[in-house]
């Protein structure tokens, strides 16, 4: 079965509005750029939404990076390698991470770059499951930048996968209780 | 087992047939006819990649050197190779944006013409392992180019001006095209690629002279789709008998997403006039979404080969090499056409060393396996074929599906990649050998739940790669080999280790030598007998093209596209994982951006005038 993230599942597509930020011209990317250290994470904290911030506990990993690793290896390895190394035409996405702020590593996979005819990143303004997952996608790349996340699929934290299945099990319960 | 070979046949045997029976394409075949030339992708309809030229052999190969170089432009992987078809020039093609160059080998590659489609480069993102092309055809003049955007193309050969151009696909809905076009009779064969983005597979013909199309076979489906007449289609020997089995093979709908993409080579026997595919992948490579009520489905009619005809595309038979796929082990390896005498019989062979790692030996006539052996010994994920039923009997350590969704199923081998991928093999009628660049590489898989979206990557798995174990003092952390393998005995005669996967094609010349390219960017001249490793040239990037060779003027040329990428590229760029270390062991084995960089060059090479 497919883990199931209720809580979250809004953040697998982007808003309406996220989308329209984002294929306007200029693209307008403040707002989003929450370009955070991971130097400062708080074993604590649940919410790892933000963009660049990521849990690691005894080498896994919180819900929102997991889903980094998933979007990156759908929609970007088949060009940047394995585990964000690179391939032998597109570039090594985990130093990228390093050099660019989530701004720019955004408005990249937004916009798109042609290096040369032939040599070109294409844009995923219109691709809302990539829209959805950029915040997450740089979490999974800042983490392996800081070498906190290793090569191949990364574990998910089992008490914050335990806290939304019990959180789904209430709510099923819930629902039972009601229809019977 | 006592071989013997009796193939000068193919050809021979062609000419005694009438040509009331045959005439395949006339003026091809007698192009395909001509030992100076080199006029398919694959030097002959039966895949053979052998040339009886041996003006360049095993005494003076050392002295071969580069006679020019031509830079194509283009970064990413060159697959294919260059044709020459006796008009003096070479024709070549290059990745996405698939440019086309005729070349003067008059004036050491001088650009007669070039041809450059504009295509959408929203293409790119939907080719699953790097934006390749294995080639253009040739016949009646005109060279055949299947684009990336799915544009079948006919260029005039003499200036390169378009005579017509059909649209086979749709790249929004995550098709593509990547393969050689395959000329037969007044037609061209084309195939689809996108199997990673749960397109459904087809090949279609298309007519020469107009680009209508004449028929178009599906891989899955109901019967009618597929071309396939559950009475006289056979299946090991038999009429399949059950009815739309592309349909019932699969739970509710999965079959129209269901992949199976004929992304390889097509080769073709005028005498029996049958084609000869393969099909890829069925769909996601998560099979727990392929399955029916939780039990393995056939998902007919992926990792099939297909035995059709030209004229119409009706199916003839079908094997289906892999049922219920687990591992990605697309079906689309070359099945070499070759006549062979196995215990004392003489047999209408049909030969494939599999991305399975199992090198098959078939009747082409009806489907009937004759020989199933592992050419490489690592090969873990089946036991051995049942040669009754024509399934592989499977080791359930190694199956993905039995160890179930999000787990991770470790050390199988081959990888997904393929015991050998596309590169195309080679065929001498004169040892009875086959000669191929192989992947020894092994994975860990780990399936998952996925979704459908139209244009999106359709996968539903993760794998990591690992070198495979070596054994009998190979090479350590070696990824390739180039072997010698007996297709009737099911036996490898010799093999050379590589430190990367063999990813070029072989030439196997009557010159007793054995041609291949390496990931390093090295083409190597082996002894055909032996293997033993007589000359080689460093060209400026990575080998994943096939090494073609042909005579212009009295002399003989060997030719070969550099340009490294392709999945190789992809995967063996950064390294592979050592599995001995743990997360965040990076490059322990060698990467191949510490030896390569992109870039596509023809290089020609000649031996000294004397």
């Amino acid at each position: 079965m497919i883990r199931r993230f209720t809580s979250r599942q809004t953040s697998r597509f982007a808003t309406p509005s996220l989308v329209a930020v984002l294929m306007a011209a200029g693209l307008s990317m403040s707002a989003l750029a929450v370009a955070s250290s991971n130097s400062d994470k708080d074993d604590d904290a649940v919410d790892t939404s933000a963009a660049g911030e990521y849990l690691v506990e005894d080498g896994k990993v919180d819900p929102d990076t997991y889903e980094g690793y998933i979007a990156y290896t759908r929609s970007c390895q088949a060009c940047h390698g394995p585990d964000g190394l690179g391939s032998s035409f597109a570039p090594n996405l985990v130093r990228a991470s390093e050099r660019r702020d989530f701004a720019e590593f955004a408005r990249t996979i937004a916009g798109g770059r042609e290096v040369q005819p032939g040599q070109v990143m294409p844009a995923f303004a219109d691709d809302p499951y990539v829209l959805g997952n950029l915040e997450n996608i740089y979490s999974y790349m800042r983490g392996r930048a800081a070498g906190d996340i290793g090569r191949g699929r990364p574990r998910i934290i089992e008490h914050l996968e335990e806290e939304i299945s019990d959180e789904t099990l209430e709510a099923e319960e819930k629902l039972e209780d009601e229809a019977s | 087992m006592h071989l013997k070979m009796s193939c000068a046949l193919a050809a021979a045997g062609l000419l005694a047939v009438t040509a009331a029976t045959t005439h395949a394409n006339d003026s091809l075949m007698e192009l395909l006819e001509n030992d100076d030339l080199w006029a398919t992708q694959l030097g002959n309809y039966q895949g053979h990649r052998y040339s009886k030229l041996s003006d360049i052999n095993r005494d003076n190969v050392n002295n071969l050197r580069p006679a020019w170089q031509f830079s194509t432009g283009v970064l990413r992987g060159h697959e294919g190779g260059p044709l020459y078809v006796g008009d003096g020039r070479l024709y070549i093609h290059t990745p996405f944006p698939n440019k086309v160059f005729a070349l003067d080998l008059e004036e050491d590659g001088r650009v007669i013409w070039s041809y450059e489609p504009d295509q959408d480069s929203r293409v790119i993102p939907v080719m699953c392992c790097d934006t390749v092309n294995r080639g253009v055809a040739y016949a009646d003049g005109k060279i055949f180019l299947n684009q990336a955007d799915n544009t079948v193309v006919a260029l005039n050969a003499e200036d390169g001006e378009v005579l017509w151009e059909v649209s086979n696909g749709d790249h929004t809905q995550g098709e593509t095209m990547t393969m050689s076009p395959l000329v037969v009779h007044d037609k061209v064969i084309v195939g689809v690629s996108g199997g990673e983005y749960g397109i459904r597979g087809h090949l279609t013909a298309y007519d020469i002279e107009t680009g209508e199309m004449a028929w178009r076979g599906y891989s899955q489906g109901p019967d009618s789709e597929v071309l396939i007449d559950p009475e006289t289609t056979l299946m090991m020997g038999e009429p399949i008998g059950e009815a739309d089995l592309g349909v019932t093979t699969w739970p509710d709908g999965e079959w129209e997403r269901g992949g199976g993409a004929p992304w390889g080579w097509v080769t073709y026997d005028p005498e029996l006039d049958l084609i000869y595919y393969g099909t890829g992948n069925p769909g996601t490579w998560n099979p727990d979404q392929r399955a029916i009520d939780g039990e393995p489905a056939d998902n007919k009619w992926g990792i099939t080969v297909f035995a059709r005809d030209p004229n119409t595309g009706e199916t003839k038979w079908v094997y289906q090499k892999v049922p219920f796929d687990e591992w990605d082990y697309d079906g689309v390896n070359e099945n070499v056409l070759i006549d062979v005498e196995v215990d004392g019989e003489n047999r209408k062979g049909l030969a494939i060393i599999d991305r399975t790692g199992f090198g098959f030996l078939m009747d082409r006539e009806n489907g009937e396996l004759i020989t199933v052996e592992k050419f490489a010994p690592e090969t873990n994920w089946a036991t051995h074929y049942d040669m009754e039923t024509g399934r592989p009997v499977l080791d359930e350590d190694y199956s993905p599906f039995t160890q179930g969704v999000d787990v991770n199923t470790t050390d199988i081998c081959p990888t997904a990649m393929g015991a050998k991928n596309m590169q195309p093999s080679s065929f001498s009628p004169e040892t009875g050998l086959m000669y191929a660049g192989i992947n020894r590489i092994c994975m860990n898989y780990e399936p998952f739940e996925t979704d459908y979206v139209a244009g999106q990557p359709y996968v539903g798995a993760t794998l990591t790669m690992m070198p495979a174990p070596v054994e009998n003092g190979g090479m350590e952390g070696r990824m390739g080999s180039f072997i010698a393998w007996d297709p009737v005995a099911g036996e490898v005669v010799w093999e050379v280790d590589e430190r990367f996967a063999v990813w070029s094609g072989a030439l196997t010349t009557a010159g007793d030598l054995a041609f291949y390219g390496t990931l390093e960017g090295y083409v190597k001249a082996v002894d055909i007998e032996n293997g033993e490793e007589l000359w080689r040239f460093k060209t400026p990037s990575g080998i994943i093209g096939n090494v073609n060779t042909f005579r212009h003027e009295g002399k003989q040329y060997i030719a070969v596209l550099s340009g490294v990428g392709g999945w190789a590229g992809i995967g063996l760029a950064a390294g592979l994982e050592d599995p001995e270390e743990g997360l965040g062991a990076v490059g322990v084995f060698s990467a191949l951006s510490d030896y390569t960089e992109l870039g596509g060059v023809l290089t020609v090479f000649e031996l000294p005038d004397s």
